[in-house]
């Protein structure tokens, strides 16, 4: 096999979260394992747009929060199958994507993340005050009805849907990563002018990778709402889980398909870790995770700017040398 | 091939390019001189769709181009390199070329063979897998113009691909900017320097406050009162001499 290294952990990281539920059963286990996959998974999708096309974005919750709304109105209003959610989810966030992708096109860097994080905070405010409809800030509980249909299912059957999302968006980041489309928007990411000098439609190729990363985002929201079963608009439209995505992925490697998967790893165990280890304390832990972030951040940055992808990168060479 | 009618620019105040007209046919090679802040890369600027003139049309193969944004005009056959250059800086030379080629090559195999080629062409081909912001400023110009190059351009606008090269890299770049209109591709060089340009160009245009004072053979230009009033200076008539 004449795998890069890093496909070949990918497959190997896949691999392990497949046979997982086969071995282990405590539900401890299999809830991390989730949750590394499903924000693993998000932060790729938010890398299509803020790694690949360099359209850094801080309001990818608003997307996450679309898809987890559009799912749970739709069981709890409508009595409908979580799976018509997704697809309106899926619908609303092109959309909105594609509204925000065209309505913040000339602006660039941190004008774009601005714009971004303005129409998160919009719909956090109309899906807290809008109480007739969404229940306001008292938020929704997802009804649980056993079935795929219904996304009622077990903690090793979730271990599966995670996966299949991690694989979606591993999978368009490799296309990405080898196509015409990819290329191009690297050439934009690097430099826009230079980009539109070499006829690319710098504008419209922006736009679809901010529509492409909303609508696997928005998929994302609706199982991760699903699978908690709570929907609180504080959380789902929030800064902190749009600053999770981008974190995730530049610990990981910014631009790089595994990075985001590395980065959810490393930050999720430990948060889960730190989580379960503390929870008998009752106060003054509760957001311990940011320290965490923090402090991951500024290692990063200090030691490894391309992320762990890059340190494994420099080690495989180091290693190389050395049996030379 | 392309015909400058009266184009004007203004910024605020100042008028950039006043009514600069110029026609450039198939197999040209024009040069456009000037002090600093003459226009001249202004005049490139609306040449290739970064500003909108303000007067004035540019006409390029039959067409308008009043309002086309830079990727259409491109595509239209007119590609451009930047004075101040901006490689891809986190990607590879080849991959850089590549970008370029994928205008005119959907496949991305075909494009890599494209790319692959200009940079032989254009002396890059030990430097292909480098970095591009790892190069030395006298690879970058190259890989600006090889960028440039691989989009097929039927005319190349060059903004001072020889300023800032040493003196064999700009016997380099020269031989390189012949070679390229031996090939069948239609140029249009900005430069500061002189001699150079003096030894490449068929024809030079003068701009000066942002209007074109003069227009001729190297040899006319050389001995134009207005232009070693404007430009040259005294030292360059004696040089001459």
């Amino acid at each position: 096999m004449s795998l890069p290294p890093s496909r070949r952990a990918a497959a190997v990281l896949l691999g392990v979260a497949a046979l997982a539920p086969l071995i282990v059963r405590d539900s401890f286990v299999l809830d991390s394992l989730i949750l590394i996959l499903m924000w693993g998974a998000l932060s790729a999708a938010w890398n299509v747009a803020g790694g690949y096309a360099g359209q850094v974005s801080l309001g990818h919750a608003a997307f996450f929060g679309i898809g987890a709304y559009s799912a749970a109105l739709m069981t709890a209003r409508f009595q409908q199958s979580p799976w018509l959610g997704l697809v309106l989810g899926v619908v609303l966030s092109l959309a909105a994507g594609g509204a925000i992708g065209y309505l913040s096109n000339r602006l660039r860097g941190p004008y774009f993340a601005l714009s971004t994080i303005a129409f998160s905070q919009v719909l956090l405010i109309g899906a807290s005050r809008w109480r007739g409809f969404t229940a306001g800030s008292e938020g929704i509980p997802v009804p649980f009805r056993p079935g795929v249909w219904t996304l009622g299912l077990g903690h090793v059957a979730w271990v599966y849907v995670a996966l299949v999302l991690a694989v979606l968006c591993y999978a368009v980041e490799i296309w990405l990563e080898g196509s015409r489309i990819g290329y191009q928007l690297a050439g934009i990411r690097e430099d826009e002018d230079a980009a539109e000098a070499l006829g690319i439609a710098s504008r419209r190729l922006k736009v679809f990778a901010v529509t492409l990363s909303a609508a696997l985002t928005s998929v994302g929201g609706t199982l991760w709402a699903q699978y908690v079963g709570f929907v609180d608009p504080f959380y789902v439209f929030s800064i902190d889980l749009s600053i999770r995505f981008a974190l995730n992925t530049i610990i990981g490697g910014l631009g790089t398909a595994l990075g985001p998967f590395l980065g959810s790893i490393l930050i999720t165990s430990l948060e889960t870790y730190l989580r379960a280890t503390f929870s008998g304390f009752k106060t003054g832990f509760a957001g311990i995770y940011l320290v965490i972030y923090g402090t991951a951040l500024i290692l990063v940055v200090r030691f490894a700017p391309e992320g762990l992808i890059g340190l494994a990168g420099r080690f495989g060479a180091w290693r190389a040398r050395a049996d030379a | 091939m392309l015909t400058l009618e009266r184009v004007t620019k203004r910024f605020g105040g100042l008028t950039a390019v006043r009514e600069v007209s110029l026609h450039v046919r198939q197999g040209d090679l024009l040069g456009i001189i000037g002090p600093n802040g003459a226009g001249k890369t202004t005049l490139f600027n609306v040449i290739s769709g970064y500003y909108r003139p303000d007067g004035g049309r540019v006409v390029f193969a039959g067409r308008d181009m009043a309002g086309l944004p830079p990727h259409v005009i491109c595509r239209l056959g007119l590609t451009r390199t930047f004075q101040l250059v901006k490689p891809f800086g986190n990607l590879s030379v080849v991959d850089n070329a590549m970008i370029g080629a994928l205008t005119r090559l959907p496949s991305v195999s075909a494009a890599r063979l494209e790319a692959e080629r200009v940079i032989e062409t254009c002396g890059l081909a030990p430097h292909a897998a480098a970095r591009a912001r790892a190069l030395p400023i006298g690879l970058r110009k190259r890989l600006e113009v090889a960028r440039a190059l691989a989009t097929r351009p039927r005319l190349l606008l060059l903004d001072e691909a020889m300023a800032g090269l040493n003196p064999s890299e700009l016997v380099g770049m020269i031989e390189l900017i012949r070679r390229l209109h031996a090939d069948g591709v239609t140029l249009i060089v900005i430069e500061h320097i002189m001699a150079a340009m003096m030894r490449l160009a068929r024809r030079i245009v003068v701009l000066h406050h942002g209007e074109a004072i003069a227009e001729g053979t190297p040899g006319e230009i050389a001995s134009d009162r207005r232009v070693i009033d404007a430009y040259l200076g005294e030292e360059f008539v004696l040089a001459q001499a």
